[in-house]
């Protein structure tokens, strides 16, 4: 595989270690690397990171699979399952979405004020542990290259 | 046996389960008896990784999580 995972925000690019959330940061559920999002109270769009369809989507949290079977979770706050009131969903379960097309909307200082992380992990599912190859850390941009798998 | 059943076995039987909250990727429990957990026949029966704290046990499974706790709910 030789695909391209782009940031999904705007943020600080980290390894996904760094996650403050066991499952993820030991990649049991696939290698890949977390966006702390930027220090704001204002509404913040998280975009497609591939291009493929999307077969899950929560308030949350968002998996899209690729057309050649590869499938990119991405996961808006740690703990924020449950919250829906604070994100706003942009797009369908089924949509089938360009890299960059919007996906959610959220403001991060909302999630941080309810005591959580606004942490958001982009992992390629059933990856190896270590398997994601080129990771960015530091600033990123929405729609940089933010590893490759 | 299905897999639903086999991480019911692994969570130490119906008996022993409060809640089952299926979150993408992962199985959030609820449990009464940390002890039954039983971290290998859960992975036996494929789950990633096992996540315990105290009374919550976090089951990784995969895409599948949805429905699994949907299988599982219906048992309870």
């Amino acid at each position: 595989m030789n695909i391209e995972i782009l940031a999904p925000l705007d943020g600080r690019a980290m390894p996904l270690s760094e996650v403050p959330d066991p499952v993820f940061a030991a990649e049991m559920v696939g290698a890949g690397v977390a966006i702390e999002p930027l220090d704001t109270d204002d509404a913040v769009t998280v975009v497609a990171p591939v291009g493929g369809s999307i077969v899950k989507l929560h308030p949350h949290a968002a998996v899209i699979v690729t057309d050649d079977g590869t499938g990119v979770l991405l996961h808006v706050g740690i703990d924020t399952v449950g919250k829906a009131d604070i994100f706003e969903v942009r797009a369908a379960e089924g949509d089938k979405v360009a890299a960059g097309d919007p996906l959610i909307t959220f403001s991060p200082n909302a999630v941080r004020r309810l005591g959580l992380s606004a942490a958001v992990p982009v992992v390629v599912m059933d990856s190896a542990p270590g398997s994601a190859r080129d990771t960015v850390s530091g600033p990123v941009t929405a729609g940089s290259v933010l590893f490759t798998t | 046996m299905s897999k639903a059943n086999q991480i019911v076995e692994g969570l130490g039987g119906l008996d022993n389960i409060v809640e089952v909250e299926g979150c993408i990727t992962r199985l959030r429990c609820e449990i009464k008896d940390a002890g039954k957990v039983n971290e290998k026949a859960l992975k036996a029966a494929g789950a990633h990784g096992v996540v315990k704290a105290g009374s919550a046990v976090q089951v990784v499974v995969g895409p599948t999580a949805d429905a699994l706790a949907e299988d599982i709910n219906d048992m309870l």
